[in-house]
């Protein structure tokens, strides 16, 4: 009897340590992503499975993040770890990466997703020299500025995901494939209202909106920054008040974490009309996910061209 | 008794049942996504050849692609040009070059990476080869650990894990030089271990080296006496936007005259930094204090005691001001005092070339002479250069 009732304890607590492993593997995969757009889209991808960080903040300019030790903890208990690559990064994750000590999540393995693998570029250089300022050898990495490109990146997150987590293949495709349907109709719905203005002449501060460009049919005729990275020169910004004011530009387009000195000088010598917009999620309040940040920034362009048309 | 073989029967049911529905779970049907990968295959060929068609002079469409030079380390070199116009002497004026590092940073295997530093300077203008560091870092220990293998700067406090050509300041605070000399860099292993804190970031680094060639508190024993470090940071993200630092050090080995010597440090690091304008504003307020006991060839103990605060501030992108205070006891000798405070105003071109200047007031014992000096360099790196620890 007395042995029965031992057994019977076995098999109760083999219940309970399988509900337990049961529930060990239902638990989200940790996941740390370089920018704030690449978590949004893995939040989108993996859904309840996952529980996402970013290093950088949306109004944060993506080349000068300070590898604090705080994130290295973050890194060190991460599953996943997702990057723009293309040396974006270059100047702040590698250094997290070494000191993360998580072999799960080191270049090669699994854990470790480039969302650039097979994007198509733009603007890739065809001599790599610094004369040219601060450029990116293997093209403008700034490409989830391109709502299909964003299609490109969901996919590599999810072809990783379900590496690290089979189990789970069946939601992230479905989510996949939400995400990817969400994208076709909101491209609609952003074209649609960027069709009246295709070919608008644009001046921007930094060299990082070629992907918005073409996928909504601006036109950047000229930056503030001489060369990328240099911040803007009198001489240069001469030169753009005398752009705008020949060719009768209409809009400047200024990120968060760009000083609206430059653009003010321009704006006080002209009639155009800064406009501020987001390159990255959470860059203003409202931009809560990927999508916000194209309804705020082509939202912010329509009405500013608007405005001006009507003005006119 | 039957009911009890029933239950027993249930509940190896419920427990096959909760295993199988874990790996029913598991299963899937790639039909969906198969054609998911398709649209966007299309779609992205579609994008592709769209760009391709109407390509603008600054606009082409490419794909990043691995070659065989990707297997090179990552090479840069960083020179360091100075001038210099002292009160004190026969020959008041100078211009040479401090020194060029090289760079060679790489991963060896999945397992580690190595970095590998050369230098080549001197007296002067009189420039020799040397290697400064050269090292292995392993990648894949379990339980937050990681390996050190080679010659590397020690984990002492830290302006000394700093390349001088990154500092703020022109010349050494007089303090970390009197008891780190041009910096404590040695041969051996350290092994460095992240803590499992929730609350906070801490890493222990433990080192056993061989002793220094160049340092005024240790040297190369005669006998099997390694030098031997211990290290713990502590670092809180006060905000977003700013952090503390505190770090306690202690070293302990033989020094030239094959006696003991002991050294104590505490390092306090302060950082301001908005995230949204980290380019435009920052302050930065570093400080740290040395504690020294050691055994003369009399086996008399000296002890002494130096420190070193600045204060980093920047005013605009590339404008950054520095004002330093140092003071310090000679660990080798009684009764040596020096002291030296300087401003250094900086201007940084990009993040590869930046410009400093600034003057330098030193007094050492007695303290009833001053020296002016007025200091100036130039630093610009070539190459793929890395982040410097934050």
């Amino acid at each position: 009897m007395k042995r029965l009732h031992t057994f019977k304890i076995f098999i109760l607590a083999l219940g309970i340590f399988v509900t337990g492993l049961n529930h060990s593997t239902v638990a989200q995969l940790k996941v740390v992503t370089t920018l704030p757009d690449l978590a949004s889209i893995t939040q989108y991808v993996g859904g309840n499975h996952v529980d996402v960080f970013s290093i950088a903040k949306g109004y944060q300019n993506p080349h000068f993040v300070d590898p604090k030790p705080s994130y290295i903890v973050k890194l060190s208990r991460a599953d996943m770890f997702v990057t723009v690559g293309l040396d974006l990064e270059l100047g702040w994750s590698p250094q997290l990466l070494q000191s993360s000590r998580n072999s799960k999540i080191q270049k090669g393995n699994p854990g470790y997703v480039d969302v650039s693998e097979g994007m198509a570029l733009l603007q890739v250089p065809t001599t790599t020299t610094r004369e040219e300022g601060d450029i990116h050898i293997y093209g403008n990495p700034h490409y989830w500025l391109d709502p299909l490109r964003g299609k490109q990146i969901a996919q590599n997150i999810y072809n990783h995901l379900v590496q690290i987590d089979p189990k789970n293949q069946t939601d992230y495709a479905k989510n996949l494939k939400t995400f990817d349907d969400k994208v076709d109709q909101k491209l609609v719905e952003w074209q649609q209202k960027m069709a009246p203005y295709q070919n608008t002449e644009v001046i921007a501060y930094h060299n990082e909106w070629v992907y918005f460009e073409k996928r909504f049919g601006l036109h950047i005729v000229d930056f503030l920054e001489p060369k990328p990275g240099i911040p803007p020169s009198p001489s240069q910004l001469v030169k753009i008040i005398n752009e705008v004011k020949s060719r009768k530009i209409p809009i400047l387009i200024n990120s968060p974490y760009f000083s609206s000195s430059s653009p003010d000088v321009v704006a006080r010598n002209t009639n155009i009309k800064i406009v501020k917009i987001s390159t990255m999620t959470g860059g203003y309040d409202e931009i809560k996910n990927y999508f916000d940040l194209f309804d705020y920034d082509i939202n912010k362009i329509v009405s500013a061209l608007t405005d001006n048309n009507s003005s006119n | 008794m039957k009911n009890q073989y029933t239950l027993h029967i249930l509940l190896f049911l419920f427990v096959i049942l909760f295993v199988a529905g874990g790996a029913l779970k598991a299963q899937d049907s790639t039909a969906t996504d198969s054609v998911t990968i398709e649209q966007i295959r299309k779609q992205m060929g579609e994008t592709q050849s769209k760009e391709q068609k109407t390509p603008s002079p600054t606009q082409q469409t490419h794909s990043a692609r691995a070659t065989s030079s990707n297997l090179n380390p990552d090479i840069s070199a960083i020179t360091d040009f100075r001038s210099l116009y002292t009160s004190r002497g026969d020959r008041n004026w100078d211009a040479y070059l401090q020194g060029v590092e090289l760079s060679l940073r790489a991963a060896i295997d999945p397992y580690a990476r190595a970095n590998i530093y050369p230098v080549f300077e001197g007296d002067q203008g009189q420039l020799a080869a040397k290697i400064e560091e050269a090292y292995l870092q392993s990648l894949s220990l379990p339980y937050g650990l990681q390996l050190k293998i080679g010659k590397f700067r020690q984990a002492f406090g830290r302006i000394n894990i700093v390349h001088q050509h990154a500092l703020p300041i022109i010349e050494l605070p007089v303090a970390s030089e009197a008891f780190l000399g041009e910096a404590l860099i040695d041969q051996g292993a350290s092994l460095s271990w992240l803590l499992p804190n929730q609350a906070f970031y801490q890493e222990l680094i433990v080192s056993v080296t061989r002793g220094p060639d160049e340092s005024p508190l240790f040297a190369v024993s005669d006998h099997t006496v390694p030098l031997k470090l211990v290290h713990l940071k502590n670092f809180w993200a006060l905000t977003d936007n700013a952090t503390l630092e505190l770090g306690l050090s202690g070293a302990m080995g033989s020094n030239e005259a094959q006696k003991k010597s002991k050294l104590g440090g505490i390092d306090l690091t302060y950082i301001w930094k908005p995230v949204r304008f980290n380019t435009y504003k920052s302050f930065k307020w570093q400080s740290e204090f040395f504690f020294s006991n050691t055994k003369t060839a009399s086996d008399k103990k000296i002890n002494a005691w130096g420190m070193y605060s600045w204060m980093e501030y920047q005013l605009s992108r590339r404008w950054f001001v520095t004002g330093l205070y140092s003071y310090t006891e000679d660990p080798n000798m009684y009764d040596v005092e020096e002291q030296a405070a300087s401003a250094t105003f900086g201007w940084y071109a990009t993040e590869f070339q930046k410009l400093e200047f600034g003057p330098k007031l030193y007094t050492d014992n007695g303290f009833s002479k001053v020296t002016f000096s007025g200091l100036f360099r130039w630093v610009f790196v070539i190459g793929m250069h890395g982040a410097h620890q934050y």
